[in-house]
This record gives C-alpha cells, structure tokens and sequence, in this order.
C-alpha cells in the first residue's frame, strides 16, 4: 500500500498531511496525491461497511482529507473529473436539525461514486422541488432524527408528486425513528437503516 | 386478529385504590418482581396538544391548560402511570439559550423541542475546564451559550473568593452593567423554573389524587461522562476527534464529570428524597464507536455512575437509546435488580434474554405503530411483548421513546386494553 495511502487509513493524522506536503515538494502530481486520498477514503468507507472503523474515523479521515486538500488546491492547473454512479440530493427535512446519520450517508455515497448534493437540515419541501429540478438527481434522500420527520416526509414525496417529479426520482428514508411502517406512511421508494443500506438502494436504483 | 368487548379489571375502583395498586405494580417491576399485571406508563407528550387541539407552544407555556388535557388523557387510557412534556422553556428564553429550540421560540408554535449540538467547547478549552470546571463553566462557557450572561465574562476567577476579605474589593464588578445585566437574567431564569418546578410538583400531586402512580422519571438528571462532554461542550464531530487527538483530556475531563455529576445527583436524593436518577445515553450506543472505544471511553465511567447511584439508595432509569443490541452483555455487569433500561430501537426480545435477570425492562411498543400501524397490528406486538418480555415480571410496558406525538388516540387505547387483558399474571 501506498504510504499516504496507508497513513491516511491508519488514522495517522500528521503524518498524512506531512507525506501528501513532501510528495508534491517531491513533485508528484496533485492529481496523483488526490487519487490516493479517494483511493484511502473508499479504503475507510469499506471498513465502515465491515463494521472495523466507526464514526470517530469517519470524522477524522474527513478532516485529513480537508487539510490535504488545502495543500493540493493550490497546485491544481486542471479541474478534476471522476466519474460518477450517479446523482443524489440528500437532505434532512423541515423541523429536523439533525445532521448526523445524514452526513454519514452522504460520506458513504460520496466514497462510493456517487455526484451527492447535500441540501443541509431544516430542508422545506420547496427547496427539495426546487432543487431536484435543478439538479436532476435519480435518488432523492430524506432524513430525520424525530418522529416529527414522519410528516414532513410525507409532505416532500407528496410535493415532488404535485410538481410532476415523482415519477423521475427514487426516494429513501431513513434516521433513528424510521421503520418501514413510517416508509408506508410517507410514500417513499425504500427506508434504509443505515448508510450501507443507502448506498446499496442507490446503487439498485442507478444500476451500478 | 380482532379485540373482544373489553371489560376494564379497574372498572369501579376508587382513586386511592387504584394509586396504592398501580404504586405497587410499578414498584414491583422496578425491582424485578413479578406484580399482578404488566404496568403502562405513558408518556403524552406533544400527543396531549394533538388530543386538546391547541399548540405545542401553548402545552410548554400553559401550565393549567397542560394539566387539564394529562388528566384527561389519562382517565380516558387508564394506564399506571402518566407523563406530559419533560421540559419546558421558561429559563432558556430568559437566557438566550442557543443550545435549545422550543415551539414559537426558534421554531413555529407546533415546533417540536429540539437540542443544538455544537462547539461550544473548543480544543484548547480542556485544560481550563479539567483545572477548575466551575470558573471555567460560569465565566468562560455560559456566556457563549447563554447571551443574556455574557457580563459574566468580566468576573475575576471565581477561585479568589478563597482570599476572604481581600477579595472584598472585587465585588465592585458586580455593579458593571453587563453583570447586572446578566444577574437580572439570572433572576428571571431562576424565576422561571421556580414556576416550572412548582408546576411538576402540581402535576405529581394531582395525577396521584386521581388514582395514578408517580412516572419512573421523577428525579434528578445526569448524563454518562461521555455524553455529558459531547452533547452540551464538545459536540459529535469535537468528541470523535478527540478520541483521537487528545484522548488523555478527554478521560481526565470524563473523570471530573463523573465525580460532580454523582455530587449533584447524591446531594438532590437527600433533599428531595426522590430516589430516580434519569439518565439519557446518546453516543454509546451501536454504530458510533467501536467496542475497544466503547471498552475506553464510555462503559467503566457509566458502570461507576450507576454503580455509585445504588450505593447511595439511589436507582438509575437509563434510557439506552438507539441500539444496543451489541452492547448488552455489558449491562449484566451492573447491580441486580436496581437500576431500570428503557430500551428504544434493541431488539426487545433479546434485550429480556440477555439482560431480563439484572434489571427491570421500560419499553417494547414502537412509535411508528401507534402512528401508521393498524389495530392487529399493535394487538399482535402487545400480545408478543406480554408473552415474552413480560415472563416473570420485570417489564413495563411504555413506548420506545417516552414521547407519543403523532400517536393515533383509537390505536394507544388497543395497546393499552390489550396489555391489561394479556399481561395479568
């Protein structure tokens, strides 16, 4: 294993960031010590998969990942372009601040191929509509900590419907309190209970 | 599946008969006995603004209006044991609060509570909180948190009040107007909640005098260590960081939690005589840390809580939210028979397995049931949950999450006429 590759998925924060800086003095290419934190990233997203690595690591790959991105920027001369399984728009609904199961799913669909476009909490049925539209995803992800979600999920999948978008999108659910109960209830496609089960629903869905 | 004509076995019974049966059927499964039929508790919650038409503003903010709607509710389901809302907004208005939400404080008048995570605590906070948490929670933290004390940031270190009469001079400070500021919000905090207390107490009194039993959450409230540092200083993503960068701050601050909380907690028994500690458990639950973390930075300092609570006479209602299917062996390590898991998302049925024979088990009827289920549904899971989780005793039958908002009236009574017809002993 390549060794920014391995201080990355050994959760050796410093000397992440320390190797990726000495590779591009040493002159490799941005590109190339992007591809090893993708290729570290799909590494940690399959231990999380195996249930070997937990949310702290999730956290902290993420911010190595921040601070080697910081380094790499600035010698970025081409854009880059991967790509994608498909596009996701992923939000936790109205009434609900909870950001957390959400973030992991978007982490999980992010290291597994996926273009996601994370709308943040509190998202009005609206700005789904609106930004579907915009966006043109093939899944639309719902979340929500409290049972209080349950209605405004509903209240989304029915205003995706009113606006003629039902029929283009696959919707999931998914957070603490939702069961396929609550899936019944609010009209969506599918509920998973974690963020593997999302990433596999989206990966049936785009036929990847 | 369809439910007989029922005939209610409380039919005809007088209110002080009904409190001393219902007191001694929840007495009884708390301390893993076997009483003479399941207990229900249930805890209305936003399910009572629902039920009474009005908002959950005005349930958090209408002390009568809340109490006429639980007595209410209650008569019409005849449970054991009752509860309406948990908190109320009175002194984190008066505050400025930014870790809360409440209905038409923050959110729209049918808003449901809800707690801000965040940072409130940065990295190179630790050593100032491990040295001297109280100088560092009253001069430094309270202002970021609380708005309305940000004059508190101009006391001198609390610590020199151990001058004595030296320190006399510093009590000019005092007249600053932003610490007056700040102490009138105080006042009106205090205030606030003396008006929230006096409302609980009521509640207490006058749900007893009509028959019911006091709810298993009357008590004080502490949090594991590990909670208590994530969920009102650290945050989730600062409290994963720092099991990895600085875990040593982290167990030593764990340790100083642990130490005040059970001061707290002791000293609010004596007082009050109340013998529940209510402790709600966020990240130890599966998914968010690895057992070796689990084993490192959450299990012993909430063993010794618990452990240390028994010593003192005290019980500990621990609601194991999430999933903790992967977790109980743990939990057989505790005191027998003195402490009380509400369980919310584990499954049920292992749970009575692996953890029946060391504490009395609170929950087991879904929420999603009670608000999209149909009536077989919530009578085939009753009977299940009587037959299984019930056997022996030890068992109280509540929802997963002591909270009913959404909850269909027509399906609550089902579950609780079933659970009074198949869970007699």
């Amino acid at each position: 294993m390549n060794v920014l590759v391995e201080a990355i998925t050994d959760m050796r924060e410093e000397d992440a960031v320390r190797t990726a800086k000495e590779m591009l003095d040493k002159g490799t290419s941005p590109l190339e010590v992007l591809d090893n934190c993708r290729e570290a990233m799909t590494i940690i997203g399959q231990r999380f998969e195996a249930g070997d690595c937990f949310v702290p690591e999730l956290i902290l790959a993420g911010e190595v990942l921040r601070q080697i991105s910081e380094v790499v920027k600035p010698k970025l001369t081409q854009t880059v372009t991967q790509k994608k399984l498909g596009r996701v728009v992923i939000g936790t609904v109205e009434g609900d601040i909870h950001d957390i199961g959400k973030d992991i799913v978007t982490f999980m669909l992010d290291v597994n191929g996926f273009d996601v476009h994370d709308l943040g909490v509190d998202v009005p049925a609206a700005k789904f509509v609106e930004e579907v539209k915009a966006f043109q995803p093939q899944v639309v992800g719902l979340s929500g900590f409290l049972t209080l979600a349950y209605d405004p999920m509903k209240n989304t999948v029915q205003a995706l419907k009113d606006a003629g978008l039902r029929d283009k999108v696959k919707i999931m659910i998914g957070g603490g309190q939702i069961d396929d109960q609550i899936r019944q209830y609010t009209g969506a496609d599918a509920y998973g209970k974690d963020a593997m089960a999302a990433v596999a629903l989206a990966k049936q869905w785009v036929g990847g | 599946m369809t439910t007989k004509p029922y005939a209610d076995p409380d039919a005809g019974k007088t209110p002080q008969q009904l409190y001393a049966e219902r007191t001694k059927r929840m007495a009884d499964a708390l301390q893993l006995k076997q009483p003479d039929r399941i207990p229900i508790q249930l805890g209305f919650g936003y399910m009572l603004a629902e039920m009474g038409g009005i908002t959950r503003q005005e349930q958090h903010e209408n002390g009568a209006k809340e109490q006429e709607l639980l007595e209410k509710a209650a008569l019409q389901f005849q449970p054991d044991s009752v509860m309406g809302l948990f908190n109320n907004p009175g002194a984190s208005v008066a505050l400025g609060d930014r870790m809360t939400k409440f209905p038409g404080h923050g959110l729209n008048p049918n808003g449901s509570f809800q707690f801000v995570e965040g940072e409130y605590m940065k990295p190179e906070d630790y050593d100032a909180f491990i040295d001297d948490p109280a100088d560092w929670s009253i001069r430094k933290y309270w202002p970021r948190v609380f708005p309305e004390l940000e004059g508190l940031a101009l006391l001198p270190p609390l610590g020199i009040g151990a001058f004595g009469a030296y320190a006399l001079p510093q009590l000019g400070i005092l007249k600053a107007p932003p610490v007056v500021k700040a102490l009138q919000a105080l006042g009106r905090a205090a205030d606030a909640q003396a008006v929230a207390d006096a409302r609980a107490v009521n509640s207490v009194q006058r749900m007893a005098a009509l028959g019911f039993a006091p709810p298993t959450f009357m008590g004080s409230i502490a949090e594991a260590p590990f909670d208590f540092m994530s969920d009102t200083l650290r945050g989730m993503r600062g409290i994963m960081l720092d099991i990895h960068r600085r875990p040593d701050k982290l167990l030593a601050a764990m340790d100083k939690v642990l130490r005040l909380q059970l001061e707290y907690a002791i000293a609010f028994h004596r007082a009050t005589g109340l013998t529940t500690c209510f402790i709600p458990l966020h990240r130890g639950s599966d998914g968010f840390m690895s057992l070796a973390q689990f084993e490192k930075f959450y299990w012993p300092t909430l063993k010794a809580m618990q452990v240390t609570l028994v010593e003192n006479g005290i019980m500990p209602f621990v609601f194991y939210e999430g999933v903790w299917d992967q977790r109980l062996k743990y939990l057989v390590e505790l005191p027998k028979a003195k402490t009380t898991g509400l369980f919310q998302f584990s499954d049920i049925f292992k749970v009575k397995q692996v953890v029946g024979g060391t504490m009395c088990i609170a929950g087991g009827m879904r929420n999603s049931l009670l608000q999209a289920g149909t009536a077989d549904d919530v009578c085939e899971l009753t009977i299940k949950l009587c037959r299984e989780v019930g056997k022996g005793g030890g068992f109280i039958m509540t929802t997963g999450i002591g909270e009913m908002e959404g909850c269909k009236p027509e399906l609550v009574k089902v579950w609780v006429d079933t659970t009074k017809e198949y869970g007699v002993y």
